[in-house]
């Protein structure tokens, strides 16, 4: 989506220029994909069908790999409630029924870098981190605000340079 | 083994072969850290319920495994019947994907020490199929698969359901399985997710499985009469409401069943509302035909409540009413069903009704676990 696609890229332009403290004042989730990015239009749903495996390939038919954090990742618990509206029960029950299907959960990678590493070099994957961890390496296509009373610290404490 | 399982059997065959022997190396390697080593059959880490997966390999094995034991009338009441499914499914570039379950049964005694007092196991292709994502709302699939009509058929397995036994409506008036091709997929409409399955089955020419489809679990004897697909053509639309809590469907089916050859049409209407303290699921269709013997139609409404942790009541009743012979029975069933880890199931189950020939009263219980 055009809209999200500027507002994203302002937003990392702001992200990289502005000193630390506003940085970090401004933390938001990141929805990341290689710098050439799926032919989709990014939207919340389309994206929580990405994440729930409801779509498979994008546009040019490469197909889509979505990449998770850890279960006890903040972020991760995050993502879950604001993009696919689950909670963890039912999200375990669908998991279980694609699962029957021959349809697996998105893979898990330990960390915000890794998921960075991994989506900069594969076509068609998409991820998500705190923006703190975002690099020139990667795409933005959405930013999403953190629910009110997240605590900012926590998710960029192990990025360097964080305060 | 029945010679009818030989041509599934070479189909399953070639499936986990393919599989197992990498006609293409997945493109998706899912470990970036990895990707200059050669770890290629490294698999990630287990755990229960999602199988063994090789992240390189595209590849991934499950399964599940059940054991019920029955006491209903007219049965004998140290008897079981013991289910093992195997799940293969193999990524092939982008687009395709293979999938395979083969599954056995057998009746067995549950004392094991009278030897002697189980039945054959079979062992049948449950489905095969190859997929292949064509755009991002098609994917056409190819092979023998699980008939789309309303939502049990599609999960059945029985670390799936509430309860042990499936209601009649889910089965008796159709084919279970149906081989040919089908398309499905997920579009948005008004904003809402609207999934969708269209398929056409030919199973007098492809005779995929043939020995699988009973038309309900007879627990005590084989009596349950064939219905397999002939012809068919139809589909099923699920539109979801409210996030995923609520999703309201509705299937038609026009098909030709082996035995008895008539030719049939089938409507169903089913959904599922899920809220944090209950959730219900029902399930109805209405099959007419030519003859008017051909007239079936039921349902079921299901509850279940969490009552504390992993432990749930189930509450179900089911009305069913077949032409031939010309009865309807009521079914009422009070379960419990215990979630203590994910992928492990034990259930308890109670039934009775009015009009039991087809499903008798008792009780059930079953442990299954999705491995």
């Amino acid at each position: 989506m055009p809209v999200y696609r500027h507002i994203a890229r302002l937003s990392l332009f702001g992200l990289v220029f502005a000193g630390p403290v506003t940085w970090a004042a401004q933390v938001q989730v990141a929805v990341i994909t290689a710098p050439a990015a799926p032919r989709l239009a990014f939207d919340k749903d389309t994206l929580r069908n990405v994440y729930l495996k409801r779509i498979f390939v994008d546009g040019d038919g490469v197909k889509l790999a979505p990449v998770n954090l850890p279960a006890d990742s903040p972020l991760r618990g995050i993502f879950t409630r604001v993009i696919l509206h689950m909670s963890e029960q039912p999200l375990q029950d669908y998991w279980d029924k694609q699962y029957f299907q021959g349809v697996s959960p998105p893979y898990v990678l330990a960390s915000d870098e890794a998921v960075v590493r991994f989506i900069a070099v594969t076509p068609g994957a998409v991820g998500y981190v705190a923006s703190c961890h975002v690099d020139t390496s990667v795409h933005i296509v959405m930013l999403l605000p953190l629910p009110a009373g997240t605590a900012e610290s926590g998710l960029c404490a192990d990025h360097t340079g964080a305060p | 083994m029945s010679r009818h399982l030989h041509r599934p059997l070479v189909l399953g065959v070639i499936a986990l072969v393919s599989a197992f022997c990498g006609v293409s190396r997945a493109t998706d390697a899912t470990d970036a850290t990895d990707a200059t080593n050669d770890h290629s059959w490294q698999p990630a880490p287990y755990s229960l319920g999602q199988g063994l997966y090789f992240p390189d390999q595209g590849l991934r094995i499950g399964g599940y495994a059940d054991v019920h034991f029955f006491d209903l009338s007219g049965s004998k009441a140290d008897s079981s019947l013991r289910d093992v499914s195997l799940f293969v499914t193999k990524d092939i570039g982008s687009r395709w994907q293979l999938f395979t379950e083969l599954a056995t049964s057998r009746t067995v005694n549950v004392t094991g020490a009278q030897n002697g007092g189980g039945g054959q196991a079979k062992v049948d292709v449950e489905r095969v199929y190859a997929d292949f994502h064509a755009t991002p709302a098609i994917t056409l699939r190819f092979g023998k698969f699980l008939t789309p009509i309303g939502e049990w058929n599609l999960v059945h397995a029985d670390p799936l359901t509430w309860t042990v036994s499936r209601p009649l409506s889910t089965s008796a008036a159709f084919a279970r399985h149906a081989a040919g091709a089908m398309a499905f997929g997920t579009v948005a409409v008004k904003g809402r997710d609207l999934d969708y399955w269209v398929f056409a089955d030919d199973s007098k020419n492809l005779g995929v499985g043939q020995d699988a489809d009973d038309a309900f679990t007879d627990y005590t004897g084989d009596h349950s009469p064939r219905n397999n697909f002939l012809h068919a053509f139809g589909g099923r639309v699920l539109y979801h409401l409210a996030g995923d809590s609520l999703a309201v469907g509705a299937s038609f089916v026009t098909y030709q069943l082996e035995q008895p050859r008539h030719d049939y049409q089938l409507t169903g209407i089913d959904f599922t509302w899920t809220t944090r303290y209950v959730e219900l699921t029902g399930e109805a269709i209405y099959r007419t035909g030519a003859s008017p013997l051909s007239s079936e139609r039921g349902g079921f409404v299901e509850a279940g409540i969490p009552i504390v942790s992993h432990l749930y009541l189930i509450g179900r009743i089911e009305r069913y009413h077949t032409s031939v012979p010309e009865t309807t029975t009521v079914v009422r069933t009070e379960a419990l069903n215990y979630r203590p880890i994910p992928g492990l199931v034990l259930k308890l189950e109670h039934r009775n009704g009015r009009n039991g020939e087809i499903v008798p009263a008792g009780w059930l219980a079953s442990i299954s676990v999705l491995f």
